[in-house]
C-alpha cells in the first residue's frame, strides 16, 4: 500500500499522467484490437461479481418457486401440458414444411438452409442503468462463442454478443440506443433497418419512404442482409405508424417480438459457416441436384 | 493482531459496492427503482479518502476505475480517469470535508457525482456514441441521498476493523 501513497507534491502530476493513460487507453481501444484480450481476462476475473449481484433475484425466483401452493402447480403444470400439446403439433406440421421448402429451394437451385445450432445460455446479469441494454450470459469462449454471434429467445431476437470472457459474454439488447439491424417486413418483404429506443418495448424502424405499405400489425424478420444476423427470425411488430408530416421517411415503432425484461434463458445461434463442432456439411450449388433426389425419393 | 491495518476491510467494502453497481433486482420489483441507483463505488472511494486519505492513493482509485470499465463495458479509461479526478478533488480537500456534517457532505457529493456522471455521460456519447440521457442527475440524487446510511455503515466497518 506504501507505493499508493499520495504525496502532496507529486500528486498534481501523477493524476496528469494517469489521465494522459486513460485518454491512450481509449484512443487504443477505439483503433487498435489490442486490448480486448486484456479485457476479456479482467472480465472472466470479474465474473464472481455478477455472479454475487445476481444471487437476490434468482433467490427470489428460487423462493417463488419453491414456495408455491399444490394449486398454482397443478395449474402451471396443465397449462405446460397443453402447451407441449400445441408445440409438438406445431412442430408435425414444420417437418412437412420444412420437407417442402428444401424441396422448392433444391428445385429453384439455391442452397438448402440447414438448421442451426443453438447453444442454450442463462442470463446471469443486467448491466447497470436503465437506459443500458445488456445483459451477461453464462456462456463464454469456452462454449465456442465469439462477438457478433445472433442471440434470440423462444420468442424473437434478443440481441447479439458484443464481448466475451472465457465463461461469460455480453449480449447488446435489439432495443439499446447503440443497436441497429436489418429487417425486412413479412408481408411484402419491404426492407428496412431496425434501432433500439433505449425503451425495452419500442423499437424503431429506420428509412421506410413515407409512401412505403407498412402498417400496425406488420411483422418484421430480419432480413439477414448484413450477414451478421441470420435470416427470419422474428425482430418485433409494427405498433405505429406516422406518415405525411412533411419528412422524408415514416416514423415506424415497432414491438419486440423478444420478452427483453423477462427472458431468464436464451439461445445463441451459430452461424453456419463456423467450424462449430457438431456441423453437417453444407451443400454446395454443385451437389444440389442430389438434394433434390432425396426429398423426391421419400416420397 | 492487525497487520493489514484493516486493508482487506476497505477492499471488501470495495467488492461489495462493485457487487451493489451490477446489482439485478428480482423481476417483482417496481421498475422505477432501477432509476434511483446511487454510484455506490464512488461513494465508497469518497468515503476512504475521507477517512484515512493516507490509505486509499490516486493509483488504486485509477485501476479501480478500471475494473469499473470493465464491469460496465465501457471505453478503458473512461471511469479510471473519472475516479483519479474525483479521488484527487476529495483529497485535496478532506480535512475541510471532515469537519462538516452529512448533511453538508452529502450536497456537496451530489456536485461531485454530477460532474462525474455528466462527465461519464459525455464521453459515453462522444466514444461510443450512446444517447444523451438525464439519468445522471438522478443518480447524484440517489448518491447524495444513500450517502449518510453509507457513511454510517463504513464507519461501523472501519472502527471494526481499525482500519488506520
Amino acid at each position: 500500500m506504501k507505493a499508493l501513497f499520495l504525496r502532496q507534491s507529486g500528486a498534481g502530476y501523477l493524476l496528469v499522467s494517469l489521465l494522459v493513460a486513460s485518454l491512450s487507453l481509449m484512443y487504443i481501444e477505439l483503433s487498435r484490437p489490442w486490448l480486448n484480450g486484456f479485457r476479456a481476462s479482467v472480465a472472466s476475473a470479474l465474473s464472481p461479481v455478477y455472479f454475487l449481484a445476481n444471487l437476490p433475484s434468482e433467490s427470489s425466483d428460487w423462493v417463488d418457486s419453491t414456495i408455491s401452493t399444490r394449486g398454482a402447480l397443478q395449474a402451471r403444470v396443465s397449462v405446460l401440458e397443453r402447451r407441449v400439446l400445441e408445440l409438438s403439433q406445431a412442430s408435425q406440421q414444420y417437418l412437412a414444411v420444412r420437407e417442402e421448402n428444401g424441396r422448392l429451394r433444391a428445385l429453384l437451385g439455391s442452397r438448402e438452409r440447414l438448421g442451426r445450432d443453438v447453444l442454450v445460455a442463462e442470463i446471469v446479469g443486467v448491466l447497470p442503468g436503465v437506459d443500458r441494454h445488456q445483459v451477461m450470459i453464462d456462456k463464454g469462449t469456452w462454449d465456442g462463442l465469439r462477438d457478433g454471434l445472433a442471440v434470440i429467445d423462444e420468442h424473437g431476437m434478443v440481441g447479439q454478443v458484443v464481448e466475451t470472457a472465457s465463461s461469460s459474454a455480453r449480449v447488446l439488447l435489439v432495443s439499446d440506443v447503440s443497436h441497429a439491424m436489418p429487417v425486412q417486413v413479412v408481408r411484402n418483404n419491404l426492407r428496412g433497418i431496425v434501432t433500439g429506443s433505449g425503451q425495452l418495448d419500442l423499437l424503431q424502424l429506420d428509412y421506410i419512404p413515407d409512401s412505403a405499405d407498412i402498417r400496425e400489425g406488420d411483422v418484421l424478420v430480419s432480413s439477414g442482409l448484413a450477414g451478421r444476423f441470420p435470416s427470419g427470425y422474428p425482430v418485433g411488430v409494427v405498433s405505429a405508424v406516422t406518415k405525411g408530416n412533411g419528412e422524408a421517411f415514416a416514423q415506424v415503432q415497432a414491438r419486440p417480438s423478444a420478452q427483453l425484461d423477462r427472458s431468464r434463458h436464451v439461445l445463441v445461434l451459430f452461424a453456419n459457416e463456423t467450424d462449430a463442432p457438431t456441423e453437417a456439411p453444407a451443400p454446395t450449388p454443385a451437389n444440389s441436384t442430389a438434394t433434390v433426389a432425396n426429398p423426391g425419393a421419400g416420397l | 493482531m492487525n497487520p493489514t491495518n484493516g486493508g482487506w476491510a476497505i477492499l471488501l467494502s470495495l467488492i461489495v459496492a462493485l457487487i451493489f453497481a451490477v446489482m439485478h433486482l428480482p423481476e417483482w420489483w417496481p421498475q422505477w427503482l432501477g432509476w434511483l441507483r446511487p454510484n455506490w463505488v464512488l461513494l465508497t472511494v469518497f468515503f476512504w479518502v475521507l477517512a484515512v486519505p493516507q490509505r486509499f492513493g490516486l493509483v488504486a482509485a485509477w485501476l479501480l476505475g478500471i475494473v469499473c470499465d470493465v464491469l460496465y463495458g465501457e471505453p478503458l479509461g473512461l471511469n479510471g480517469a473519472l475516479f483519479a479526478v474525483f479521488t484527487y478533488i476529495t483529497w485535496s480537500i478532506y480535512e475541510r470535508l471532515r469537519m462538516f456534517g452529512a448533511l453538508q457532505q452529502a450536497i456537496l457529493l451530489f456536485f461531485m457525482v454530477l460532474l462525474a456522471e455528466g462527465v461519464r455521460m459525455l464521453g459515453l456519447l462522444l466514444l461510443i456514441e450512446r444517447g444523451a440521457q438525464f439519468g445522471f442527475v438522478v443518480i447524484a440524487l440517489a448518491s447524495a441521498l444513500m450517502w449518510p446510511l453509507v457513511r454510517v455503515l463504513l464507519e461501523h466497518l472501519e472502527t471494526a476493523c481499525r482500519v488506520r
